[in-house]
């Protein structure tokens, strides 16, 4: 819950390896959205202001996790993970976005995480069998297991 | 025969130690009780003399040693004061002049290793201060005097690259009156330098300034020039190296007037790399205008006649002076040379594989070689700035900085010269074509070096648009060809996409790919970065760890015109200064082989870094060339047989330290062997820095990890030494040319046994200590002493006894 675990997941000394290049900035596709956030500024506010302000941001949730800007650091720093580690430290404080809480409940709901209207229809249409069931137990289960169940109500 | 004597019995008659404990104010006195050790050390065996002085490195101090060697006869001296990598040569030369023999003084390290490091325990302190004079007595009852070898400097010198450092070396020492042998790959000497437009931060016209000195060597009656020329072996040492050189066939005689004649009738082509692929050249051509020596060549690999057969003679026929030989061959030729300076220069970065930038697959997208070669009035535009893809001039030009430069991607360090070129090259073209939006997308400017940052600074105000944060990716309309770039301005926080005509990418330079070559023969070490390493970084820049060898230019690391010049020309002096003495001292600490108890299995000569172990099984010998050996050690403990010895570090002289350091309570000692350059001396670091760590540490001092014989490890287990600490240089650091690599091997092995013996290994630690990492050295032994602490005196005792038993076990069996 506490920063200690996020750097179990995340090399720290690896942050000082950053000299600002913006290359991953420069790569993301979540710029056109989000002006002023990427994963430089985000290392940026990790190195600055600490793991517990950079967690109380809710544009975290923005990156799409491409890896492009991972793939373009001329350091080298796994940023991918670094985005993965600090979402999950923000997920335990209650930063979660409520689209996002909303997939988690129908997930453990119908098996599913979204719901396309008239599947079934379209299937058919295009010679395809019904989708088998989805057994919604087993998936409650998992949610159970992986401790999301405790962060979001399921 | 040699005759075998008990060494202590026979020689202790004749000994006569004058030992001195200096108090060095209170740097020494303060904590260590000196008049104390001194009286004890007067009751060592083989000691006549005994005195404590407050200062014993002053003119005073000197003199009573001076004195106490005349009057008393003393033939040892033991120093007991600071550091011998302070006062060594001080105290040798106060010897030498009373007539001793420099190699008979010893010196006990109470400073650093002692009081510095133990200020708050004046008893250890001074327990261990008795500790160290008395394995300085035994040592230095053991030494013998030493001369150094004096061999002969030939009065010629290589210089290998020509380049503009090569250039500046070669012109340096045949100024001074000494043969110089310029040994140049390409056709042509010149180097990167002729490949630049103009220079920073003066703005000279490069090729302007380099031509005059390029003919100057060409004409010197002390330079001979070597073009399409490399090194295929050396050998020998310091002094008399001998070379082998390949130099390629030219095809083209000396006689050739450059009247180009033969040129226009060639009939291939290729494209030119000289103008870094952007123009193209003929089969028979000559690299530039300026080119020296200014003679044609052919390229045989793209001319008709590359079959042996001469199946076009159009040059030939064109030729009014009759140059051209078909039949000319490639030659071998002998040199000889008593000095080497290696200027090989560096290969340029190819960002090929930064896929997002387009190099390579987007035309207008070029690197700044490329452009040098585009804006230079002899490149192929005649100067002009056209963009690759349709010939137009540019009006929106971008440059990308640190491209192949501190990156995990490429190479790690910085290029040194890409920032001020980029200015300079946007200077050049807003003198030309003042309309021209320029946009320079960097992390960092560097511009620290005399006048860079006025140069910096005009370009700003020229109208030079500087953009911290290098673009992600660049993207390309096809059907224009212009480019766009998304990236982010990190200063506003605000993303950028920016459409350019042209981008110029300002790539790094890194070593040359084909370095190791010379690297393996010349015995040079690189860098992590893999540019050749220097002696010292601060003190010896120019030396290698090879002596006679000398280096110059960005082959030692990414530097600019200026102090490539700088450094040819130091080397050049330090050259000098060996070739006018004409004779050179080689260190007296070398490694002799006893060609009776030599069985030639040649195993020394295989670790040996310096190649200096000659022989081989079919002679029935092998032996150490002195001039070339630098007294590393390495091969003594490789040798089964007790073969070689190292002079003033051999086997008696350290046992009998080994035996000293351990005489009272053993099982709470840890013996430590450092390296003299980077452990032994990061031990006097944590003394400076007055780090404080364990009093229960006894220092051996060896020239290299290497010299540390599994023999001495077993000696001091044997003798009950609670902890044994072998520590050298990092691996890429060790002076002698990795040699430190056999210290991994031996105590990984003495590991292994250890573990069969059933004795706990972690009291054998192999540690890396560099000079600067004097918190380190404390950390490692207050770490062994916590170790140390969860085993009994028992324990350490039952597994001496135990080792004994089986030395002596083995001892009867052979």
């Amino acid at each position: 819950m506490t920063t200690i675990k996020l750097w179990k997941f995340f090399e720290r000394e690896k942050l000082f390896e950053c000299y600002q290049c913006a290359r991953c900035t420069g790569s993301c596709p979540a710029m056109d959205v989000a002006p002023a956030f990427g994963p430089r500024e985000t290392i940026l506010r990790c190195l600055n202001l600490g793991h517990d302000k950079v967690v109380e941001d809710p544009r975290l949730w923005l990156c799409c996790t491409c890896h492009v800007c991972e793939d373009r650091c001329p350091q080298q720093i796994p940023i991918g993970d670094l985005l993965v580690a600090l979402r999950n430290s923000a997920a335990r404080r209650g930063n979660i976005p409520d689209r996002l809480r909303i997939a988690v409940e129908l997930l453990a709901k119908t098996g599913r995480s979204m719901i396309v209207h008239q599947l079934d229809e379209m299937r058919s249409h295009h010679g395809l069998d019904p989708l088998p069931p989805v057994p919604v137990d087993e998936i409650r289960e998992i949610l159970k297991k992986s401790g999301l169940n405790s962060l979001i109500e399921v | 025969m040699k005759e075998k004597t008990d060494p202590t019995g026979v020689i202790e008659n004749d000994l006569k130690i004058g030992v001195y404990v200096c108090h060095c104010g209170k740097n020494i006195g303060g904590t260590v009780r000196c008049e104390e050790v001194a009286q004890y050390a007067a009751t060592l065996p083989g000691v006549a003399l005994s005195k404590d002085s407050l200062y014993t490195c002053s003119e005073p101090g000197q003199e009573q040693i001076k004195s106490d060697i005349r009057e008393h006869g003393l033939n040892r001296v033991v120093v007991a004061s600071c550091t011998p990598r302070l006062h060594e040569p001080t105290f040798r030369s106060a010897c030498e002049s009373a007539g001793l023999n420099p190699y008979l003084l010893e010196m006990a390290n109470i400073r650093e290793h002692c009081s510095w490091v133990h200020l708050h325990d004046k008893d250890a302190a001074t327990e261990k201060a008795k500790d160290l004079v008395r394995m300085a007595v035994s040592r230095a009852a053991e030494l013998a005097p030493q001369f150094e070898l004096t061999v002969p400097v030939k009065r010629q010198a290589v210089v290998v690259g020509g380049g503009i450092a090569g250039i500046q070396a070669a012109l340096d020492m045949a100024d001074a009156g000494y043969k110089v042998y310029l040994i140049e790959r390409s056709a042509s000497i010149g180097g990167r330098m002729a490949q630049i437009d103009k220079t920073f931060p003066t703005m000279d016209c490069s090729i302007c300034i380099l031509a005059p000195k390029m003919s100057e060597v060409g004409r010197h009656p002390n330079i001979e020039l070597l073009t399409l020329s490399e090194i295929q072996e050396v050998s020998g040492h310091i002094g008399s190296f001998r070379l082998k050189v390949l130099k390629k066939a030219r095809y083209v005689t000396k006689e050739c007037t450059a009247c180009g004649d033969c040129v226009r009738e060639c009939p291939q082509l290729v494209p030119d790399e000289f103008n870094a692929g952007l123009s193209i050249r003929h089969a028979i051509h000559i690299p530039f205008a300026q080119a020296v020596p200014s003679t044609f060549l052919i390229d045989m690999d793209r001319c008709l006649n590359n079959q042996g057969i001469v199946a076009c003679d159009r040059c030939f026929q064109a030729c009014s002076h009759k140059c051209i030989d078909f039949a000319d061959r490639d030659q071998e030729i002998e040199i000889e040379a008593g000095t080497i300076v290696v200027a090989t220069g560096v290969d340029v970065y190819d960002p090929t594989a930064l896929t997002e930038l387009g190099y390579g697959r987007f035309p207008n997208v070029i690197t700044t070689l490329e452009f040098e070669r585009l804006i230079n009035a002899g490149g192929p535009s005649s100067g002009e700035l056209i963009r690759p893809s349709d010939r137009v001039r540019p009006r929106k030009v971008a440059f990308l900085q640190c491209i192949g430069s501190r990156s995990k991607r490429s190479s790690r360090y910085c290029s040194n010269v890409c920032c001020m070129n980029t200015i300079k090259d946007s200077l050049l073209i807003k003198e030309h074509w003042p309309d021209t939006e320029i946009y320079v997308f960097y992390i960092d400017i560097r511009a620290f070096g005399k006048g860079f940052e006025d140069l910096f600074q005009r370009a700003r105000r020229e109208g030079v648009t500087f953009i911290r944060g290098i673009p992600g990716e660049i993207l390309e309309d096809i059907r224009t060809g212009d480019l766009t770039l998304l990236g982010e301005n990190t200063l506003l926080g605000k993303h950028y996409r920016l459409d350019v005509d042209m981008v110029i990418l300002s790539v790094g330079i890194k070593p040359r790919a084909n370095a190791g070559a010379l690297q393996r023969m010349l015995n040079l070490p690189v860098d992590t970065d893999g540019f050749f390493l220097e002696a010292h970084p601060k003190l010896r820049p120019v030396d290698t760890t090879t002596g006679g060898v000398f280096l110059a230019g960005a082959a030692e690391g990414p530097k600019d015109i200026k102090d490539s010049v700088t450094q040819a020309s130091a080397a050049a002096s330090r050259a000098n200064i060996l070739m006018s003495r004409g004779e050179v001292k080689v260190p007296a600490i070398t490694a002799r082989i006893d060609p009776d108890k030599c069985t030639a299995c040649g195993l020394c000569a295989r670790v040996c870094p310096y190649h200096a172990i000659e022989g081989s099984k079919e002679r029935g010998y092998y032996r150490v060339v002195e001039a070339a050996c630098q007294g590393c050690g390495t091969c003594v403990p490789e040798c089964n047989f007790g073969a070689i010895e190292q002079t003033h570090f051999t086997e008696a002289q350290i046992v009998g330290q080994i035996d000293e350091a351990l005489q009272n309570d053993p099982h709470e000692k840890i013996l430590c062997f450092a390296c003299n350059w980077c452990s032994y001396a990061g031990a006097d670091f944590a003394g400076v820095s007055r780090i404080q760590y364990p009093h229960n540490v006894r220092i051996i001092r060896t020239m290299c990890s290497g010299r540390v014989s599994p023999k001495w490890i077993e000696r001091a287990l044997v003798k009950g030494a609670g902890g044994v600490l072998v520590s050298g240089c990092h691996p890429s650091d060790c002076h002698y040319n990795n040699a430190n690599q056999n210290t991994v091997r031996r105590v990984e092995r003495f590991w292994k046994r250890m573990e069969k013996l059933g004795i706990n290994k972690d009291r054998l630690r192999l540690a890396w200590v560099s000079a600067a990492e004097g918190a380190q050295f404390a950390r490692v032994i207050q770490e062994m002493s916590e170790g140390l602490k969860t085993l009994t005196a028992q324990q350490i005792r039952e597994d001496s006894d135990m080792l004994s038993k089986r030395l002596a076990k083995k001892s009867e069996t052979s």
